[in-house]
């Protein structure tokens, strides 16, 4: 029934929108339509000259445009025409008026039986139009000319040159065609617009850091919705690529909503530069309306070209330092850090992994550590050293996973960085409920392995191993979030490299990590310092489990920007059932025989039913900008960050300053507190007009991996100050930052661009901002 | 992961798509043995030593059309060398026959022949989309352009580039070619199908 009304309503619609074209059509002059491409003596086209207005008052924009009605099985070409076939031109000759470029509709794809050509463009009836603005001068009428040549093809083609005139009376008004001004609208609802008219976010990875002459290519197009809508799902020929000089071909495919995978293919003599991909896609089903977007976006640069190609390439094992040159081909930040080695790097990793161990993630983890430690100095002497290498083994081995992960993300295509994996709502959820669980453990609801129940003379000393490479694993789960000096760039560096580097930066990050734990070992008499165990020790046991229930709240904190405030309660309530699971857990020890079991069945079922029930993020649910929600005050002059939003600061000769942030990063939300909030930073933003953007990389972005590639990190926070003066030089600030560093750095931008503003030919830069 | 699983999905779906095809400038051209229009044999082989130019034709096309009447590709012949340079054209139309093409040359005065491709194998083989499609192919028999006949799809500009002359020019003299790939106008080849 349903169905029938809506067939009903198309028909009456049909009829209402031929009604409007017969009356616009009838109410033309005779030299305003004209047929073309005559096939055996039948014209194949009929062209008409529409304007949306029936008298324009001067300086008044309106609408012109050329529609054309083919016959059943014929088309003509979009601005891009495909294999064959030809632009559809449209030449205007309007004396008094101006005429913008030509907006085309979203085209149809027309493919030759066996699929071998496929050429774009519109059958049936297409309104090719522009915009138009009468002269201030205008009087009397405005002439209005359109000389068209179109090919017009079935299976074979004919070219047709048409000229089109007609004019329109100049009055003191303008009136809108109530006839024609509808089809305009139809038009210009089907022409793409650019993906931030909107609400929408496209970003294009590609697999490569460059493109080289003849060669395949592939990478990601994601579009995301900026308000957290999901995006829709696209139909077959969604995507149209524009010619792309030195590309010669690019394909889409949707591998999921508002995810495409991108094929491509160089020209064999490409051009220099970086090309855009450029094109248009079209989100959303027949049935429930399209939405038409303009993506153009920035690919990688070609390979510098080479003279005279070598025949017989030299094969050669890539050097670190090509590694380096290709993840950054432009060589614009931080020169200091290309001429990096591995020597160094593992040295960076070493020491970064050390200073991890400081850090507020990691040190519930080290005290806890400390805490055990100190009671099986006394109790069992020689194990000491088997325990240290259990600690030390669970790091290296989680970090080996993590590496493990890495490459295999990065031979799939997907851009990651360091503390990736907080990016993954379940992820965050399965570390928060191990937090609590622990912390439950040192509250004594359950025992586990070592601190054995009735048992307590015959110690597992295997679970006890267990146990402390288990407090390893935790370590490094923990301490990914806090991004340490130093590590930054070792990190970076290892994201560069091949698989073998990256291994062994991990394992030197991993040994840092495990570092100040093993000295205490390794040294002499430096245990024997610690304090004699008794009963501080329980209490100080407990006291451990609030600092790690602390650490569960920061995370709750982050899932909250992950997935919400819904994602958050799902979390909680999780953690509630995962309490009450390990309680039900610690009474079947007192228990035995069946009823033990039973009750481990029932704490089993407790925590899987409400994993299963509670675990369900919703990854589009929107993002909450924790640092631009923040009240302090510079944080609110902050503006999300974009490729486009930063040129144009700097072409208003603003300064610009970058925070790379993630809600997870807890050195990030340190710098935001202590330094970017201070009042001297604010005053000196606003002294020098800076312009301040934060790019929030607390979900996957991969535009911000990109950018912190280019810049050798792998990993947030990255504070950028560019300067008007020279903008392709941004500064790279530390990862530690203080309020000195951020005002001297941004005023050196401000007055690099002010000696540039006022006398063009004396440009005075500090050595952080070369003169350009 | 989620996203690892998917990473790893994306790249095995990579790995199925087949490669482009086609003729490619800088590697060797696609073998092949057609008759022409009078049942003559021609081998891209046999050529070898010569610097042969592919025109991929069609008369009914109205670009081809225009070519023929403005004696486009006779005057870019007329410019070789007749010892160094091998003029072949090729119909991949689904209806030619070498009737069609014998009244064709005849009509057009043309003096290379007009090679037989019905099947359309050694069009797909070439990736040939349009008529005109141009390939100029070296001695060593490695492409070494693949286009448009010149600048001039609408056959308007007073001034043109004809890319083949460019090409060829380029290739006996050992330079490379400037442009070797351009975007080929026309209509599509009738491919059978």
């Amino acid at each position: 029934m349903r169905q029938r009304v809506s067939k009903r309503l198309a028909l009456v619609g049909g009829i209402g929108m031929w009604w409007v074209a017969a009356v616009a059509h009838a109410a033309l002059p005779p030299t305003a339509v004209a047929s073309g491409a005559p096939d055996e003596g039948d014209p194949r086209v009929e062209a008409s000259l529409l304007v949306d207005a029936t008298q324009v008052k001067p300086g008044d924009t309106f609408r012109v445009g050329v529609r054309f009605r083919l016959d059943p099985g014929w088309h003509i070409y979009w601005k891009n025409p495909g294999d064959s076939g030809l632009e559809t031109d449209v030449a205007w000759d309007t004396p008094g008026t101006t005429v913008g470029p030509l907006q085309w509709p979203f085209p149809n794809t027309f493919r030759t039986p066996d699929g071998f050509i496929v050429t774009h463009g519109y059958d049936g009836e297409v309104l090719l139009f522009a915009q138009a603005r009468a002269s201030e001068q205008a009087t009397g009428s405005l002439s209005l000319s359109a000389g068209i040549n179109a090919l017009v093809c079935e299976v074979h083609c004919i070219p047709a040159d048409l000229m089109l005139t007609r004019s329109i009376p100049v009055g003191p008004q303008t009136l809108v065609d109530a006839e024609t001004a509808p089809l305009f609208d139809t038009a210009r609802s089907q022409v793409p617009r650019p993906v931030a008219d909107t609400g929408h976010k496209a970003v294009l990875e590609l697999d490569s850091k460059q493109l080289s002459p003849g060669q395949e290519f592939s990478g990601t197009v994601t579009v995301t919705s900026v308000n957290g809508a999901p995006v829709p799902t696209a139909e077959k020929d969604f995507f149209v690529a524009e010619r792309i000089p030195g590309v010669a071909k690019v394909s889409l495919t949707q591998t999921a909503p508002g995810r495409y995978a991108l094929k491509g293919k160089t020209e064999p003599d490409a051009p220099q530069g970086e090309p855009r991909l450029k094109g248009v896609l079209r989100l959303g089903a027949a049935a429930s309306g399209f939405q038409p977007l303009e993506v153009d976006l920035p690919m990688v640069p070609f390979a510098a070209a080479q003279a005279a190609a070598p025949a017989t390439p030299v094969v050669k094992a890539p050097s670190i330092k090509d590694s380096l040159a290709a993840v950054k081909p432009v060589a614009s930040a931080a020169p200091a850090e290309s001429s990096l080695g591995l020597g160094m790097a593992l040295l960076f990793a070493l020491l970064g992994g050390a200073l991890l161990n400081l850090m507020p993630c990691v040190f519930p983890v080290l005290a806890l550590k400390a805490y055990g430690f100190t009671r099986m100095v006394r109790q069992e002497q020689g194990r000491v050293g088997a325990h240290a290498a259990a600690y030390a083994g669970g790091i290296v081995a989680s970090m080996l996973v993590l590496a493990g992960a890495v490459l295999a993300v990065r031979a799939g295509g997907a851009g990651v960085g360091w503390g990736f994996q907080f990016q993954e709502p379940l992820f965050v959820a399965a570390v928060c409920a191990v937090l609590v669980a622990f912390s439950l453990n040192l509250f004594g609801v359950f025992n586990v392995g070592l601190d054995g129940t009735s048992l307590a003379g015959k110690v597992d000393q295997s679970h006890g191993l267990m146990h402390s490479a288990g407090e390893g694993v935790l370590a490094v789960v923990l301490a990914t979030p806090c991004s340490a000096p130093l590590l930054g760039t070792a990190v970076g560096f290892a994201f560069a490299a091949g698989p073998f580097t990256v291994l062994a930066v991990f394992t030197a990050l991993g040994l840092g990590l495990a570092l100040p734990f093993c000295l205490l070992v390794l040294v002499p008499g430096l245990a024997q310092k610690l304090p004699k165990p008794g009963a501080w020790m329980e209490r100080f046991k407990q006291v451990l489990g609030f600092a790690l229930l602390g650490t569960a709240v920061w995370l709750v904190s982050v899932m909250g920007g992950l997935a919400g405030v819904d994602g958050m309660t799902r979390l909680l309530a999780f953690l509630v059932a995962v309490s009450l699971a390990t309680w039900v857990y610690g009474q079947s020890q007192l228990q035995e025989g069946g009823r033990k079991w039973a009750s481990v069945t029932v704490a089993a079922l407790v925590l899987g039913g409400s994993g299963v029930a509670a675990l369900r993020f919703d990854d589009a649910a929107p993002a909450a900008h924790g640092a631009l929600a923040s009240p302090s005050s510079t944080m609110a002059l902050a503006a999300p960050w974009s490729e486009e939003a930063v040129a144009s600061a700097l072409a208003a000769g603003k300064p610009v300053f970058i925070d790379f942030t993630a809600d997870w990063c807890l050195t990030c939300k340190f710098n935001e507190r202590t330094v970017l909030a201070r009042d001297e930073v604010r005053n000196a933003f606003l002294e020098h007009q800076v312009a301040f953007f934060v790019g929030d990389w607390t979900r996957r972005d991969a535009r911000i991996t990109a950018k912190l590639a280019e810049h050798g990190r792998a990993g947030v926070p990255m504070y950028l100050v560019m300067s008007p003066g020279a903008p392709d030089k941004p500064e790279v600030l530390s990862e530690l930052l203080t309020v000195d560093s951020v005002v001297d750095s941004v005023k050196r931008a401000a007055e690099c661009s002010k000696s540039r503003h006022q006398d063009g030919a004396k440009v005075v830069c500090s050595a952080a901002f070369p003169r350009p | 992961m989620k996203q690892m699983f998917a990473a790893l999905a994306l790249g095995s779906v990579f790995v199925g798509v087949p490669a482009f095809a086609d003729a490619e400038v800088g590697k060797p051209a696609p073998a092949f043995t057609l008759k022409d229009e009078s049942g003559k044999e021609h081998s891209l082989s046999q050529y070898k030593g010569k610097v042969v130019v592919l025109e991929w034709t069609n008369p009914e096309c109205p670009f081809v059309k225009r070519h023929y009447e403005a004696d486009t590709m006779a005057n870019t012949l007329k410019g070789f060398d007749a010892k160094k340079v091998v003029w072949l054209a090729v119909d991949s139309t689904a209806h030619n026959t070498p009737d069609k093409s014998a009244d064709w040359k005849k009509k057009e005065g043309i003096s290379y022949p007009v090679l037989q491709d019905a099947s359309g194998a050694t069009g797909k083989a070439y990736g040939a989309k349009t008529t005109p499609h141009m390939y100029v192919i070296d001695a060593e028999g490695v492409v070494r352009y693949a286009g448009a006949i010149d600048d001039d799809p609408r056959g308007k500009n007073a001034k043109k580039v004809n890319h083949v002359q460019t090409a060829v020019d380029a290739v006996l003299n050992g330079q490379p070619v400037p442009a070797s790939t351009t975007t080929p106008y026309g209509c599509s080849v009738k491919y059978k199908s």
